[in-house]
């Protein structure tokens, strides 16, 4: 009973839930005040996405007429449920481990698709043309990046199981062991490769310019969001707000957990995802321009396929 | 729920509505958005591209006849509270184009209007100024 | 390279200007809110008839004239600056007009132009302004100052007599 206790803590409050969803709206309050900065603006407050998440719990919720009005309003929780389990499932290094009753990093996988599934689903609820265009950009993108992203997984998986003597190991607790003990993964040429593929993957994965397509304001209107309005709509940000926090903890994981234990631990974590935040998402925002559909599928196939294949090919030649 | 209200004026998402425009006002809109210098997005402020998102409506142009049902119509897809910004002296009196047959001026006659920002276009701080008049408006009304 | 830029940008800190938590700049020649001066208004209407958006009127009454200049119509031209002979419109760097909706028929300039009475003859009509004056005849003198009180008629009599 108390492991019971233990996980569904876990779940809601640390490192999932509560957390998860505090880390990732601050990190989107840094991104966005970074983002100003890089365009000489002086930005919102820090804690803007809190301030739109407690106004959109006051606004009235609208469903669209001939929209499946249950369908319509439970997406969004389905999207945070998810990702609140996902969050849970992210080891902090010190401080948090993967706990097993909630499975290896194949179900995390299956569980960072949910956000865009929830997503396309919500865009065909809504009925709205716009919606429709973003259903279909959305499916192609994440055709696109689940392939690589999962040879990505599996090479480190091999490495590390093939280390433990088996062949593959699937619990992102050993990675993080293995990394503490061998040293990180960003710092081994060997991995660059899968390194590379990842952080191609993550501004696909995250909407993050320029793979921001599904969701371009000037084209499709926000897209699947199009329709949501008040609560709802504030779900939708808390999901990916959380989602944010969980893949570039995920990265973080994979590549970097070194990190002394404790409290210090929790602060590495903390650091390190602020980093990849402004270093990442919001020069990108700044800097990049919107690939088309075409474009971004063509890329997202091609270069992470290539860079994940020849990362597996290394380890499985080397290892 | 109440304590939530005092939160409305500090994420006022702003949408605007083209009533016929010439779109003068609506630059002058880009420029307070996307020029550093009126960095809008200090107040909070964010363009969204939905109507079910706003919280502010900027209108701008004199509503012209063939698109009055459109823009009514758009108007009642934003949830409350919502506020009515008319930006320009085209959707508050008509502007030079007041005594046309094409145009089903002034806006207030159609849609409650909140608060008038008068130029032709006004300034961006006019703009920045009208704005943060209505969310005052909008504090009081969440 | 854009991540030059960005690192310039980033260093340099925002540009933004300090409006609305401060003042802001007006150049100025900036054409804002439109002040009247009664005054000096001879009420030869060019300015009514320049104005683009129609936003002047003027009313007359039997003991003088309305002025009325609707801010809400006016797109800040400058025509009727450019051509008031007598410089009783011209428009100030004031650009603080937003209004809420109550306030929207109060954005009005608005003056009274009355008609004075002939010196001789007592009928109403209304006398060349100063700066008129001034841009008319340049200098000042007694006579003139005399003769611009007196009605057209009278004006026309008084000429009449001291010529013969």
């Amino acid at each position: 009973m108390p492991e019971t206790l233990k996980l569904i803590f876990q779940v809601l409050v640390f490192p999932g839930g509560l957390f998860a969803l505090c880390l990732g709206l601050c990190l989107k309050g840094f991104e966005r005040r970074i983002r100003a900065r890089l365009q000489r603006r002086v930005g919102p407050p820090l804690l803007q996405p809190f301030f739109d998440l407690a106004k959109l719990a006051r606004k009235d919720t609208t469903i669209p007429e001939g929209a499946p009005a249950c369908l319509f309003s439970a997406l969004p929780f389905a999207g945070v449920c998810s990702m609140a389990i996902a969050a849970a499932m992210i080891p902090i290094t010190g401080v948090h481990l993967a706990p097993a009753g909630l499975g290896d990093i194949l179900v995390l996988f299956y569980l960072l698709a949910i956000p865009a599934i929830v997503l396309m689903l919500a865009g065909s609820a809504s009925g709205s043309p716009f919606s429709a265009i973003a259903f279909s950009r959305e499916l192609s993108i994440m055709m696109a990046y689940e392939g690589p992203i999962l040879l990505v997984i599996l090479t480190i998986a091999i490495r590390v199981g093939v280390s433990q003597g088996g062949w593959i190991a699937l619990s992102l607790n050993d990675i993080i062991a293995y990394q503490q003990r061998y040293g990180a993964f960003l710092f081994d040429p060997v991995m660059w490769p899968a390194l590379l593929a990842f952080l191609v993957f993550f501004p696909a994965n995250l909407g993050v310019a320029p793979f921001d397509i599904p969701e371009a304001e000037s084209e499709v209107l926000d897209g699947p969001l199009l329709e949501y309005s008040g609560p709802l709509l504030g779900l939708f940000k808390m999901m990916s707000a959380m989602k944010a926090g969980v893949v570039i903890g995920l990265g973080i994981a994979l590549f970097y957990p070194n990190a002394p234990g404790g409290a210090l631990g929790l602060m590495c974590f903390v650091l390190k995802c602020f980093v990849v935040s402004s270093l990442g998402v919001a020069v990108l925002r700044t800097s990049m321009g919107r690939m088309r559909i075409d474009q971004a599928f063509r890329f997202l196939v091609i270069w992470p396929g290539i860079l994940g294949l020849v990362s597996l090919v290394v380890v499985l030649w080397r290892y | 729920m109440s304590s939530l209200s005092r939160f409305a004026g500090k994420s006022p998402w702003l949408y605007r509505i083209n009533a016929g425009s010439c779109n003068g006002c609506d630059v002058e809109l880009a420029t307070t958005a996307i020029i550093p210098r009126y960095d809008v997005e200090r107040l909070g402020c964010q363009y969204c591209a939905s109507p079910k998102h706003a919280d502010i409506v900027l209108i701008t142009g004199p509503l012209t006849t063939r698109v009055k049902d459109k823009v009514l119509s758009l108007y009642d897809e934003i949830p409350n509270p919502k506020v009515t910004v008319a930006i320009g002296i085209c959707p508050i009196s008509g502007g030079v184009f007041r005594e046309s047959y094409t145009m089903s001026r002034p806006v207030d006659e159609y849609i409650p209007v909140d608060v008038n920002v008068p130029g032709c276009p006004p300034r961006p701080q006019a703009i920045i100024e009208g704005i943060a008049k209505a969310i005052k408006i909008l504090e009081s009304r969440s | 390279m854009w991540q030059l830029v960005l690192l310039k940008n980033l260093l340099k800190g925002p540009a933004t200007e300090a409006f609305p938590f401060g003042e802001a700049t007006t150049p100025a020649a900036y054409r804002g809110r439109v002040a009247f001066d009664p005054s000096a208004c001879t009420a030869c209407r060019t300015c009514q008839y320049v104005c683009a958006a129609g936003a002047i009127h003027f009313e007359e009454r039997p003991d003088g004239l309305r002025f009325t200049l609707w801010h809400n119509s006016c797109v800040f031209c400058g025509m009727c600056q450019h051509y008031c002979v007598a410089k009783a419109i011209h428009l100030t760097t004031d650009w603080h007009l937003s209004h809420e909706q109550a306030r929207k028929y109060e954005m009005v300039e608005e003056g009274w132009v009355p008609f004075r009475p002939c010196l001789q003859c007592g009928e109403l009509m209304l006398p060349a302004t100063p700066p008129l004056m001034r841009l008319a005849y340049r200098g000042d003198s007694k006579e003139i100052e005399a003769l611009r009180h007196l009605c057209p008629k009278c004006r026309q009599t008084r000429a009449a007599g001291r010529n013969s």
